[in-house]
């Protein structure tokens, strides 16, 4: 039996984001999702708690209009999730998240067994909660991993690092932080959805923590990136393919 | 006390963040140091490629990862005080720089790609790329020291000067973690020239199948080229090793020419070409992302077209 913390982040979904005229972003026609390798973090909390039993909790923090995050984490084979939300918290940097995130496991969620993260969030991508909230916590932290088991209080976990693979196991509780090779995220069903809806939703609010972290790093500038090509397009019959190819030629970079 | 601190995994890592930490040093009129885990014969090197001070960590024990290091590395930065921290944004060197950030609760600039000194406000001033590379995102520090994790092959390693001094001071040894390691695989390096190719021809998500990809070697060869993938490629279906991988999470290639086939062109993988001369895409969507950031674009189905072009490409002008 585990108790496994799953965290995520309901982020802006980057592929709708625009380049506005004067290089601004522009965010006016995007949708949301939870975090790519986030959804892979909940998988895997669910898939570990079907092999050991126990129960899984989801936790996030962010705006209050995450709600349809919290569902859909909850669609996805959680059993309770924890919504730490206020207006405020719109542009939390990591050092932020991860103390709030601790703040509210150890006086809210108790205790746990195992908390798996992403190893970076799709809008940001700091790749720090998962680690600041391991020491924030004084608990074991292992990153990167690509395949996770609970066996006898402990975690064995395979990480991947620069030469290969590296075997590492250690107590719990601990944290590891997930690659996306580790699972492929469910899909979840109509069944599923209905069934997220009766599963228990714990609000915590901002005046419910400690405290609210200062900000250690602070966004002075966001541009968007410009990708200046100008696509002139071909077609695939036998003049159209030598007009290519004379055109790489002619911008030298055929040998 | 003050200075630069810098930590890499491996000699190649951490030259590559003396070459920036030379710059920074400089700038503010301050000293550089360099980590240096278990190889004391290396401190003579780092000492010629710019650094002042060697802070030599000793050999871990056995069954130890260099996670052990945390507590001593975030202990003698608390008591010495640098203005800043620079770790090379290996996996590993990516954990350590985020663990030893919430230690010393301070500003950590992950997957940073540009850095400054302002000498009137002596603060710094970091880049990096936010929503998968779409955006560039600057970030000021708010706290002592500032941070931040360098992504490999971001700046030019130091380069060797003669007459250099600097000191060697031995850190405490790492008291035993309780995280152990008990195997270790190294993986099949795949010898690629990826990295510094004048071509590459990278597959993606359009292949239908594993065999199917000698088109993407052939179409290379007869480029004089090198072979990359998109993460589908390597990460979901394993049909590539993950060093061909190009991308944010992946490597980022300087060709002279690009062509992506049956690459649908998310930003996350256009990130890693953006340094590319020419950017030539095959897709048989004619709306695919790729065509809005490519200089060269055939709209077509790649396995009519890739021997077509190999065909061509064979004929003498």
């Amino acid at each position: 039996m585990a108790t496994i913390i799953a965290c995520f982040k309901w982020v802006v979904d980057e592929a709708y984001i625009r380049r506005g005229s004067s290089g601004e972003l522009d965010f006016s026609a995007v949708d949301y999702k939870i975090s790519d390798y986030d959804r892979n973090a909940i998988e895997e909390a669910v898939r570990l708690k079907d092999a050991v039993g126990g129960n899984v909790i989801a936790l996030t923090v962010g705006l209050p209009e995450a709600t349809k995050g919290v569902k859909d984490a909850l669609s996805r084979g959680t059993d309770q999730c924890y919504f730490i939300a206020d207006p405020s918290f719109k542009d939390l940097e990591p050092a932020q998240t991860a103390k709030v995130l601790a703040d509210v496991i150890r006086n809210r969620v108790g205790p746990f067994d195992l908390i798996l993260c992403g190893e970076g969030s799709s809008d940001l991508y700091a790749q720090q909660v998962g680690p600041r909230l391991a020491e924030n916590l004084g608990i074991p932290c292992f990153s990167f991993v690509q395949k996770v088991s609970l066996e006898g209080g402990k975690i064995i976990a395979e990480r991947r690092v620069e030469e290969g693979v590296e075997i590492v196991e250690t107590q719990l509780p601990a944290l590891a932080t997930v690659l996306p090779d580790i699972n492929i995220p469910r899909i979840p069903g109509v069944k599923d959805t209905l069934m997220a809806s009766k599963k228990p939703v714990v609000t915590v609010k901002k005046e419910d923590l400690s405290r609210v972290p200062d900000a250690t790093l602070r966004t002075v500038g966001l541009a968007a990136v410009r990708m200046d090509r100008t696509c002139e397009k071909f077609g695939v019959d036998a003049a159209e393919i030598r007009r290519f190819v004379d055109g790489l030629r002619k911008r030298g970079v055929l040998k | 006390m003050a200075g630069v601190w810098v930590f890499g995994e491996n000699r190649e890592l951490t030259l590559e963040l003396l070459g920036i930490g030379r710059i920074l040093a400089a700038e503010m009129g301050t000293t550089l140091s360099a980590f240096l885990v278990g190889d004391r014969e290396q401190a003579k090197g780092y000492i010629s490629r710019g650094a002042d001070e060697i802070l030599f960590l000793p050999p871990l024990q056995e069954g130890q990862s260099l996670d052990a290091c945390i507590p001593v590395i975030a202990g003698e930065a608390a008591k010495a005080d640098p203005d800043i921290l620079l770790f090379a944004a290996s996996m590993r060197g990516r954990d350590l720089a985020a663990r030893i950030a919430a230690k010393l609760d301070t500003g950590l600039c992950g997957g940073c790609v540009a850095i400054r000194f302002d000498k009137a406000s002596k603060t710094f001033e970091a880049e990096r790329l936010a929503y998968g590379g779409a955006a560039v995102q600057k970030v000021a520090f708010t706290k002592r020291p500032a941070m931040a994790a360098i992504p490999p092959r971001t700046f030019e390693p130091a380069k060797e000067e003669s007459g250099r001094e600097g000191q060697v001071r031995e850190l405490p040894a790492a008291p035993p973690s309780t995280a152990r390691v008990v195997e270790k695989k190294a993986k099949e390096r795949k010898t690629t020239n990826l990295p510094d190719a004048r071509v590459v021809v990278c597959a993606g998500r359009g292949f239908d199948k594993k065999e199917d990809l000698a088109l993407v070697t052939q179409l290379a060869d007869a480029l004089g080229g090198e072979v990359g993938c998109t993460r589908p490629i390597s990460e979901e279906l394993h049909w590539l090793p993950e060093e061909l991988c190009i991308g944010l999470s992946g490597i980022s290639v300087k060709p002279e020419l690009y062509i992506g086939l049956g690459v649908s062109g998310q930003i996350q993988h256009m990130t890693g070409i953006r340094g590319a001369k020419v950017v030539v895409a095959v897709n048989k969507d004619e709306n695919a992302p790729i065509f809005g950031a490519a200089d060269l674009g055939i709209v077509g189905n790649l396995y009519e077209v890739g021997p077509k072009l190999i065909e061509e490409l064979k004929k003498t002008p």
